[in-house]
């Protein structure tokens, strides 16, 4: 099937993330309907002009995303800024940017994807009961081992090193941390280390002085001074420099660093929690991660497993989307199919987490009744069961139990939240019991 | 190099940062005076007032609307801010050539008599410069041709209401 511009447009006005382009020069060539609610400006007003003048945010002159988007060639995820909205009122924003390229290759624009994070917050604060541990939905074994070493380390102030795969929730897990933590009422610092060219990542965690380099026109603070006596979130720490890996060391071992461009020696007590998706074995191998760095950092060491390794996770997982999306698009959407539901379950999760709630929200915005339906799931999904060539399977079995749960699932058309209900059971456990029983899939 | 990059750069007036983008990009294609304009205004505030006075010859002489269009807002042009900026400075030169030749160059992009004003003492202070007296040329050339200009328009519109108060 070919997306017109008409649909695209239709499915971008639909979405509850402001988006908006800019041209080459950034100037403004789409805004669509969330990001009118969120700034308060109608398009036309904004059409045309320099994304600058509208956000007036400070991001713009210090850290413009799509800038760090082409210095470090990829899109960045997760960035937290500010903007100011038409009225006047400044509110916190969170961010994806990524570039687009002309057929030769080169930056030709950029496409900002943000969302109201005041009212992402007013959104969190009505899921958060429904969730296990701060903020995170884990029911697998594995995640709730994970939230008790959480708990056991609340008072202790040493560096944590999380390792995930892209999209497990390692920031998520750092939020956790913090929030447990004895140091949870004081500063929390995120940097993205790989977002940041070599010189400005110094100068962004250890600060500078006037005149150190030709734009810094006053002295400034790194990262590191802000979160004293707090923790600072180091995300992707792997690919930092090595120099400044040999920095981030001394921060550890000693708790000292300099300003760019000054000789003066500073101390701080900031608790290191870093992250990393990369194969770490392999980076050390290959001397593009400091083994001293990663002991130093590895004191506390936390795996989060990918999706795909805890499927059982997946039912909750998609249940809390629905909760988050019915709140932001104000659609009674309450449910997912039961068949719907089988083929998320039956996905590889490569993207992990954010691919699922990316999906959920994909269907979201297409469904008109109030159930996901699988016809709703995108194509990709859909596409993948059908090359997997998954089909139930009867097995042959001599358990009464095993036979009266498919006696009761071929009375009811397979109907799984129609037996559920009549065993008295959870979605999620009735899964998990076809699953221990080979009544799922092959 | 990236245009795009050297764009940004220069938005948050980042001007060394922009230069390095920037020089590339007017390299490969010399045409390009959105670039020149630009550039010439990063040489202003990195120091490199001989290379900025080269690059504003030629565009003033192949077309110096490109720079006296130039808008504040639409354009994102900063010399209204950067003029103010530099006379603040206490420790500059103000009888140098160099100091004359800053403040004309900056000054085309916002009003043209104090740029002539400014070329014109540079002219004075550095005579066998060969550059200046063609920009003061092209600069009064420019300003009498825009005071006619808008002559003619207030006599276009006298002739429009002098014929609707006929009708």
């Amino acid at each position: 099937m070919t997306i017109t511009d008409n649909f695209k447009d239709h499915i971008l006005d639909s979405i509850a993330e402001g988006v908006f382009t800019v041209d080459r020069n950034f100037k403004i060539i789409f805004f669509n309907k969330a990001a009118e609610k969120i700034t308060g400006y109608d398009r036309n007003e904004v059409l045309g002009k320099f994304c600058k003048h509208v956000f007036n945010s400070k991001l713009c002159y210090v850290d413009c995303p799509i800038a760090l988007a082409i210095k470090s060639q990829k899109s960045i995820f997760d960035f937290e800024s500010a903007i100011l909205q038409k009225e006047g009122s400044i509110i916190p924003i969170k961010l994806n940017a990524a570039v687009l390229y002309n057929n030769t290759g080169d930056p030709n624009g950029g496409i900002i994807s943000f969302r109201d994070l005041s009212e992402y917050e007013s959104i969190k604060r009505k899921l958060e009961k429904s969730t296990q541990f701060h903020g995170i939905i884990g029911h697998s074994k594995q995640m709730h081992e994970i939230f008790q070493l959480i708990k056991d380390i609340k008072d202790s102030g040493a560096p944590v090193l999380i390792h995930g795969e892209s999209g497990t929730g390692k920031e998520m897990i750092a939020n956790a941390i913090q929030a447990t933590s004895s140091r949870g009422d004081n500063p929390f610092i995120k940097v993205n280390c790989s977002v940041f060219s070599d010189n400005l990542l110094a100068s962004e965690l250890f600060g500078h002085v006037k005149g150190a380099f030709t734009d810094a026109t006053k002295d400034r603070p790194g990262r590191f001074e802000i979160a004293d006596k707090g923790t600072i979130f180091l995300d992707e720490v792997a690919e930092m420099p090595l120099q400044m890996q040999l920095q981030l060391l001394r921060v550890l071992q000693e708790g000292t660093f300099e300003r760019v461009g000054e000789s003066v020696t500073r101390k701080v007590n900031v608790r290191v929690i870093a992250a990393t998706n990369i194969d770490i074995k392999k980076a050390l191998e290959e001397g593009k991660f400091r083994d001293d760095l990663f002991y130093r950092l590895n004191v506390i060491p936390i795996e989060i497993p990918p999706l795909r390794e805890r499927k059982d996770d997946i039912p909750p997982l998609v249940q809390h989307f629905i909760n988050k999306f019915s709140i932001l698009y104000q659609k009674e959407i309450t449910d997912i199919e039961d068949r719907a539901l089988d083929l998320l379950m039956e996905n590889n999760w490569k993207g992990n987490v954010r691919e699922l709630e990316n999906v959920i929200e994909y269907a979201f915005v297409r469904s008109s009744s109030n159930i996901i339906e699988i016809s709703k799931l995108p194509s990709t999904i859909r596409g993948n069961a059908k090359q997997s060539g998954s089909t139930y399977h009867e097995i042959v079995h001599d358990d009464p139990e095993k036979a009266k749960l498919l006696k009761l699932l071929e009375e009811n058309h397979w109907n799984k939240t129609k037996v559920a209900e009549i065993l008295g059971i959870g979605r999620t456990t009735l899964w998990r019991k076809l699953k221990s029983i080979n009544l799922l899939y092959k | 190099m990236s245009e795009m990059l050297g764009n940004q750069y220069f938005m948050a007036r980042k001007y060394a940062d922009a230069e390095l983008e920037l020089e590339p990009v007017l390299m490969e294609n010399s045409d390009n005076n959105s670039t020149k304009r630009k550039l010439i205004i990063c040489y202003t505030q990195t120091g490199k007032i001989d290379k900025a006075l080269n690059l504003f010859f030629e565009l003033v002489t192949n077309d110096i609307d490109f720079i006296t269009s130039a808008d504040p807002v639409l354009d994102d042009c900063p010399c209204p801010e950067l003029v103010s900026e530099i006379e603040k400075i206490e420790e500059l030169n103000t009888d140098s050539f160099d100091y004359h030749v800053l403040f004309g160059m900056i000054w085309l992009y916002c009003d043209a008599d104090k740029s002539l004003y400014y070329f014109k003492k540079a002219n004075a202070i550095r005579s066998e410069n060969t550059m200046i007296p063609k920009i003061v040329t092209k600069i009064y050339n420019y300003i009498n041709k825009s005071k006619k200009g808008s002559l003619s328009q207030k006599d276009d519109l006298k002739k429009i209401r002098n014929e609707s108060l006929m009708k």
